[in-house]
């Protein structure tokens, strides 16, 4: 069943008089539990595409259906209810609040959606803390966490209210080469065990290798559309 | 809800600015709290001066007298009799009566001659209305029966007087003639009210009538009630003066103290100007904090909202840390307002640092002002601080919300 859906996707950016076209229309299914890479060059419209998908953004032209329901012309208001029921985001930068700890920057994300009681949530977050490795780190707050351990915490974050999609943009980019892996690992292992949709932004050619579907995204374009077995 | 949470812990970020901000509002409230107090104490001994010292709580005289008080003149006085002393001896609340007579002199001491004025008083019935004789500095008030005179240091100062010298008073009778009243000094007075030391000479009563040529007249009794009873004793008064067919009035203190009292008022305004100028402080700090704040989390703010954070929710979490300093500013500021107030009330403020007594600014206190607790100031500075820290962090916290989550997280 197709999860998401572009078609024919444009953007522009106006930057002064001169347009700028960053997506010069983008076809693309997605189906439920795939693990897709988008790669190419900087500046070929990856995290573009994402932000479109991740209803951050709103294309020039162009239509985006998520779970069927077209998100690409809705207000803000209604884009951000889309975010908070539907997706999960990693980003590069972990972008987690250095004031609370590895337990409350992924409770804070459920707490958004999840209004049932203390209990039941401290167990789906001590729960997902565990699968992606941070048991007996709950309380360390960021900057007592290294860079992996902070992108599990954000990983965490994203899968905690159980998205039926996760975005990544460049989620490796600033780890080591053994920390990459392990944060791909866990990728891979709740793509499996929890059927989410995972759709990466990339150069490293690790993750690539994991890529069940690899898109390759040239001048705002998708050049290359590559299933694997 | 843990937007509140999240609001909370965020006051543990950027500590040294928020300190700064903090302090920044205590130090303002601490000033307010101090000028208020200072200016309460002010208005407060100012008042309790000129009842004590100069008018009493009421103040009995004919109307056409009244009007031109200010002159001295010896028309119109009031020849007391039967009648009158029975009306006030039957009025209930009174703890005492004091007949004064009032009038112009130059006081010579054989080489030099100042303008004064002249006070005859029945010394026995003075003493039950003002607290004067407590502050006689050198020799003593004069007995009954004596026939001395009692002046202010300051006056004897300036004229080179001292205790047992004599003095001549030059003055004009209602005849239109000149006399004079020759009188030993009995004793020096250094009163709480300056006016009482600059330039008034107290002589006994009859002494006064005789050099006068008036009789049994007065210019004015002056009363002593239970403090805040004036208004009751007033009226009991008026009614039995109506009875009798008087033509007599009684004023309360305040007539008398009326330029005390708008000064007073103008200080108040003066009062609110700092008070706007306070809250302005306490606004732009909490301005400047958020907007700062904002600036540094422009990438939180965008992960919030790729979160799916609504933009009251995100405008929430600033508002409740911007909230948290005001109320830690506030809370501070009351604390050292407390402490600055304190010693304001035990030490006070010596005149001299602003270079003299309260006369050379119209008002009637000598040395040091004191301070005196306004405590609704403090809970009402308090209220306003927190008031004015919810509703300027509004619209620097919408400015933070609405920020486009795209540009947001891609900040760097």
């Amino acid at each position: 069943m197709s999860l998401l859906e572009l078609k024919d996707v444009k953007k522009i950016y106006q930057q002064g008089k001169i347009k700028v076209p960053a997506l010069r229309g983008v076809d693309l299914n997605v189906e439920e539990g795939e693990f897709t890479t988008i790669f190419g060059p900087s500046g070929s419209g990856k995290t573009t595409l994402l932000n479109m998908i991740g209803c951050l953004d709103t294309p020039t032209e162009g239509e985006i259906r998520l779970n069927d329901k077209k998100v690409s012309d809705l207000s803000r208001k209604a884009l951000a209810m889309t975010r908070r029921h539907n997706i999960g985001f990693v980003f590069q930068s972990y972008n987690l609040i250095p004031v609370l700890t590895a337990y409350e920057n992924v409770e804070f994300a459920i707490r958004l959606i999840d209004h049932t009681s203390v209990l039941q949530i401290k167990e789906k977050v001590l729960k997902i803390l565990d699968e992606v490795g941070l048991k007996g780190l709950e309380n360390r707050r960021p900057n007592e966490l290294s860079g992996g351990e902070k992108q599990r915490v954000a990983i965490a974050r994203a899968l905690v209210k159980e998205p039926k999609l996760v975005l990544a943009d460049e989620p490796t980019a600033n780890l080591d080469s053994k920390n990459a892996a392990d944060v791909v690992d866990i990728m891979r292992k709740m793509n499996k065990e929890l059927k989410t949709t995972f759709i990466f932004s990339t150069h490293d050619p690790m993750v690539m290798k994991y890529a069940r579907r690899l898109i390759n995204l040239k001048d705002g374009m998708i050049s290359a559309d590559e299933r694997r077995g | 809800m843990f937007s509140f949470k999240l609001g909370l812990k965020n006051l543990t970020r950027q500590k040294r600015r928020n300190f700064i901000t903090i302090f920044v509002i205590a130090f303002a409230f601490l000033s307010y709290l101090m000028m208020d107090s200072i200016m309460s104490g002010m208005e407060e001994m100012s008042f309790d001066n000129i009842i004590n010292y100069d008018t009493g709580n009421v103040q009995v005289a004919y109307p056409e007298y009244w009007e031109d008080r200010d002159e001295l003149l010896l028309e119109n006085l009031m020849d007391l009799n039967r009648d009158m002393e029975e009306s006030i001896e039957n009025t209930d609340g009174l703890l005492g009566v004091s007949p004064e007579l009032r009038f112009k002199a130059n006081l010579n001491n054989g080489i030099d001659e100042v303008s004064v004025r002249g006070v005859g008083i029945s010394i026995e019935k003075y003493n039950q209305v003002f607290g004067t004789k407590n502050y006689v500095v050198e020799g003593s008030m004069f007995a009954p029966g004596e026939s001395k005179a009692v002046i202010g240091v300051k006056l004897a100062e300036l004229m080179n007087l001292k205790v047992s010298d004599y003095i001549t008073l030059l003055v004009r009778t209602t005849k239109d003639t000149f006399n004079t009243i020759d009188i030993e000094i009995a004793g020096l007075l250094r009163a709480p009210n300056p006016m009482i030391n600059n330039g008034i000479v107290f002589v006994p009563l009859e002494v006064a009538q005789e050099a006068l040529n008036v009789g049994n007249g007065v210019s004015m009794l002056a009363i002593k009630t239970v403090s805040g009873d004036e208004g009751t004793v007033i009226k009991a008064l008026a009614d039995s003066f109506k009875d009798k067919e008087l033509g007599l009035r009684a004023y309360s203190w305040k007539e008398s103290a009326a330029s005390v009292i708008a000064l007073s008022t103008a200080k108040k305004g003066g009062i609110g100007a700092i008070l706007s100028i306070v809250l302005l402080i306490g606004m732009i700090g909490i301005i400047n904090n958020v907007i700062l704040s904002a600036l540094e989390r422009t990438e939180e703010i965008g992960m919030m909202k790729a979160l799916g954070m609504r933009e009251w929710e995100i405008v929430f979490v600033f508002m409740v840390e911007a909230t948290g300093i005001g109320i830690f500013g506030g809370l501070a500021g009351c604390l050292l307002g407390y402490a600055g107030v304190s010693w304001l009330v035990r030490n006070g403020f010596s005149l001299a640092y602003i270079g003299g007594d309260g006369a050379a600014y119209g008002i009637p206190i000598l040395d040091k002002i004191y301070g005196a607790w306004n405590y609704p100031a403090f809970s009402f500075l308090f209220t306003l601080g927190v008031i004015i820290a919810v509703l300027s962090s509004i619209m620097p916290s919408y400015w933070a919300a609405h920020k486009d989550p795209v540009k947001a997280i891609y900040h760097r």
